[in-house]
């Protein structure tokens, strides 16, 4: 197992060097990070613009700056930002675990809900309530993330309203400055947690839920459990310990799988709860053409979608021991 | 638990579409008054305010850099949220009143017009937090990093006026300033003012030598990037969580007239503009002061106990044409493009639908509430006249008026570029309406979008396009930049030598009626020239809860946190 996660992390190398190529390219050409300070009024002096030009390297052949950044990076330099005072290494260390704290929550309260969901579902096929989580399932899954968010938010409003005092908040990760003992405190940053965690984790919950249901379906209607069932085995046991047990496989490949997904879920989702996390830092990257950044977001990104993916595979191999032996 | 959760759907469902209803730009509340009083509206006498409380005001972008005076720092919000901190000569009024802040300056005066020698007496109480007097070095320092010739490798935002100075020296204890102008400079009253405020010459000092390139490089630097623990203002810093928020609270060394009755003021980061109605409506924020849209303004009219206020604001929107483009350099198709344009219709299909004050705008130098302010566009037209627009074309030789355009020596007009910014669905509406009024002289522009505004304007790389400028309450040097020939945002190409010396005239006189005249009489040549139009100013909008007091709109780089510390809460 060592040598096959050897080779995947070996191979990926090259996959990470022609996709930074690329978007370095495509970054550097699609816009023009002097453009804000050129549309000033009034205008900049030239040599403002000409020290500008020279601290984002915009002098050099792009080649050259592609090959600046790269060699950069051994030395923990991610290059200039637009944003003369940014040091892109630190900032998105601090913005990686923001998400990082985002994206945990939300799998996790995701998960749970769809392994029970999905587990119902199975059990009670066809009834009243498979239908109706098929309904919310696909409904959120149909649902834009930015809208579920919203109304999430005026839901939080209205529970305050209601409750004539503010518990759950509808911006950012705690309230700035705040003023309180640890456990206020500790309120504080679970009602600013409370919706954006909701709003992603029912995105992600949405297609687990339908997984775990068919997965689990699959596994009632196998042999072994038939054979289970008429060992006299009781009802329960068969259901967690036979049936459970084997249908929770497919669900953890995809929940790795599906890292990209949930990251790309919350780019929207810290840009409508004002998160500060990388989807937020992404985005200012984009609108402020400001390509180093861009690129540094990438690469921590492109690193940890393959981290995943070859946790899925090593996972699959740990779980079912057919692969494990094959 | 699914029943459970398609009921707590419903009820989210029926939450956001409920709560409202309403809608249109009210401009009641506390701000009811502020169309006829500006600069006194939502007053509160000091003594019926709360004492204590915290504001907090959301900010449309991070502050990523606490140098105002440098290119990175110069942005609006950076500096509502700093000017609490520093000190400066002359502030604007929301009416555009330029005002001596009197908490720092006893007295400014031109004493002689040649050389033109202005002197500047602080008052003796005025000083940093740490002690140090606000003084001549303050003034000294902030020159030298703007006067675009000590540190050539500095990035200042602007150095327009400070390259004029021939000395700055400091008297009577550092307490008197005197500056002497090399050339005069009718704009001196920008100088320090609230956009180029003064910062700490001690400060520098302990970074570098600010009379030398590489202290001065050191000392921006410096500045740039951090947080001030300093101030000479009425509020000095607690905290700042970068890309959250920045916390004033009262500097206890503040020594000026009003003394802050809140605890604190928070700057709160709202990146996302469509996000700080619902943090107002949450109380999260109690002021908000971003750009107008249509459902923004509705979605903060439809919020009980907030009121909101729309201001016509010193940006303005206009359509330039490319002189550098052959068939645009003759004067009778620009004249008929701009007399078949209908800017009304424009202003109605756009910003008139959530305020119904913004007229087109008659002038390429002023605005409408400074003085000297003359609409020299009113007998020119643009008001969708066709059939004139179309006369004009046949008269001067063009054929083929109305369905392919024939220049009189027998070109067709090619198809042309109309250009404006991607995802600005107000100027998509101008452009769409400048094209189709093109299109009914023969004339066919494609639309083209665009995401580099600086780089298409500075390379030209357009033939018609609509943006917008920011005016200032200093007239004479905004009009040279834009106007006078190689002006550094003239992108259209203007050129007449004419309008070059009486712009030069107007920027170098130390008489501001003369200048104001010679202004009004550039622009009448303009306006004739027909290659810049002016649409209308961009309203402001400032929305705040109704319990906060004393926040009024300023349309200026002032903004609304300009008199910061008479905020206060309304006693319940």
């Amino acid at each position: 197992m060592l040598a096959f996660a050897t080779r995947r992390i070996v191979g990926s190398i090259p996959v990470l060097l022609v996709s930074s190529f690329v978007v370095f390219l495509l970054a550097s050409l699609a816009g023009n990070p002097l453009g804000p300070l050129l549309a000033r009024n009034p205008p900049p002096p030239p040599q403002t613009i000409a020290a500008e030009t020279a601290r984002l390297r915009l002098d050099d052949p792009l080649l050259s700056r592609y090959w600046q950044w790269l060699t950069g990076l051994f030395h923990g330099d991610f290059g200039p930002s637009v944003i003369s005072t940014l040091d892109i290494g630190t900032e998105l260390g601090a913005r990686f675990l923001v998400t990082l704290r985002l994206i945990a929550v939300a799998m996790l309260v995701a998960l749970v809900l769809a392994v029970v969901v999905g587990v119902v579902s199975a059990v009670k096929q066809y009834s009243i309530t498979d239908y109706s989580a098929t309904f919310l399932g696909f409904l959120f899954l149909s649902m834009p993330s930015f809208w579920l968010a919203i109304l999430l938010k005026q839901a939080g409003i209205g529970f305050n309203l209601a409750l004539g005092d503010q518990v759950i908040f509808t911006i950012g990760e705690a309230t700035p400055n705040f003023q309180g003992s640890f456990w206020e405190r500790i309120g504080d940053v679970a009602g600013h947690l409370v919706l954006p965690t909701i709003s992603l984790a029912l995105i992600s919950y949405a297609a687990w839920s339908r997984y775990q249901r068919s997965s689990m379906l699959e596994v009632l209607n196998s042999d072994y459990v038939r054979l289970a069932r008429a060992k006299g085995l009781s009802r329960t046991t068969v259901l967690v310990r036979h049936g459970l047990r084997t249908a929770l496989i497919p669900l953890t490949t995809v929940t790795a799988l599906d890292l990209a997904a949930i990251i790309s879920g919350a780019v929207v989702t810290e840009q409508v709860f004002q998160w500060r996390g990388m989807g937020d830092f992404l985005l200012n990257a984009i609108r402020t053409d400001d390509v180093y950044a861009t690129m540094a977001w990438l690469l921590v990104t492109a690193t940890v979608v393959i981290g995943f993916n070859l946790l899925a595979d090593l996972l699959y191999a740990v779980l079912d021991p057919r692969i494990r032996y094959a | 638990m699914p029943l459970a959760a398609m009921s707590a759907v419903v009820v989210l469902v029926l939450s956001a579409c409920g709560g409202g209803g309403g809608g249109g730009a009210s401009q009641g509340g506390v701000f009811a008054d502020c169309k006829t009083n500006p600069n006194t509206c939502n007053s509160v006498p000091p003594d019926q305010l709360r004492q204590g409380g915290q504001i907090t005001f959301a900010l449309e972008k991070n502050i990523d850099n606490f140098f105002l005076l440098s290119s990175g720092g110069a942005v609006v919000d950076a500096s509502n949220a700093l000017r609490p901190l520093l000190p400066y000569v002359y502030g604007v009024q929301p009416d555009l009143e330029i005002t001596l802040n009197q908490d720092v300056m006893e007295s400014v005066e031109q004493t002689s017009d040649n050389p033109q020698t202005i002197v500047y007496k602080i008052r003796p109480e005025a000083a940093w937090s740490d002690g140090t007097p606000v003084s001549a070095d303050d003034f000294i320092f902030t020159w030298r990093y703007q006067d675009a010739t000590t540190c050539p490798g500095c990035a200042p935002a602007n150095t327009a006026g400070f390259n004029q100075l021939a000395s700055v020296t400091g008297s009577d204890g550092g307490k008197t300033v005197t500056a002497v102008f090399a050339s005069p400079f009718a704009d001196w009253k920008n100088l320090w003012s609230s956009g180029t405020p003064l910062y700490p010459a001690h400060i520098a000092a302990q970074q570098g030598d600010y009379t030398t390139a590489e202290g001065l490089k050191k000392i921006e630097t410096y500045f740039s990037a951090t947080v001030p623990t300093w101030s000479a203002g009425p509020f000095q810093v607690q905290s700042w969580e970068n890309n959250v928020a920045l916390t004033i609270v009262p500097n206890p060394r503040w020594y000026g007239a009003t003394k802050p009755k809140l605890d604190r003021v928070v700057f709160r980061v709202i990146t996302d503009a469509t996000q700080a109605p619902i943090a107002l409506q949450n109380n999260e924020v109690q002021v908000i002061f971003p750009q107008p849209q249509v459902d923004l303004v509705e979605q903060v009219a439809a919020i009980p106990g907030v009121s909101q206020f729309q201001q016509l604001g010193l940006a303005w929107e206009h359509i330039d044409l490319n002189l550098r483009n052959p068939f645009l350099a003759a004067e009778p198709l620009r004249d008929a493009l701009f007399l078949a344009v209908n800017r009304q219709k424009m202003i109605d299909k756009t910003v008139g639908q959530f305020n119904p004050d913004v007229v087109p705008l008659g002038s390429n130098v002023l605005l409408p509430d400074q003085d000297g302010y003359q609409d020299s566009y009113a007998a020119l037209g643009a008001t969708g006249d066709l059939e004139a627009a179309k006369k004009i074309l046949i008269d001067a030789g063009y054929t083929g008026v109305g369905t392919a355009l024939v220049t009189p020596d027998g070109q067709a007009v090619p198809t042309l570029r109309m250009r404006y910014t991607v995802g600005n669905a107000i100027r998509q509406s101008q452009s769409e309406i400048f094209v189709a009024a093109a299109r009914q002289l023969g004339v066919d522009f494609r639309i083209q979008t665009l995401d580099d505004l600086g780089g298409v304007l500075s390379s030209g790389d357009f033939d018609a396009i609509v943006y917008a400028y920011v005016s200032s309450p200093f007239p004479f040097g905004n009009a040279q930049q834009i106007l006078v020939t190689g002006g550094g945002n003239n992108f259209a190409g203007y050129s007449d030598p004419r309008v070059d010396t009486l712009l030069n005239e107007a920027a170098a006189s130390t008489d501001t009626a003369a200048g104001i005249a010679k202004l009004v009489e550039a622009n009448a040549i303009i306006a004739d020239a027909s290659f810049q139009l002016p649409l209308y100013q961009k309203p402001t909008f400032l929305a705040v809860r109704n319990n906060v007091a004393n926040a009024r709109s300023n349309p200026t780089l002032d903004g609304p946190t300009y008199n910061i510390e008479e905020w206060g809460l309304r006693a319940p």
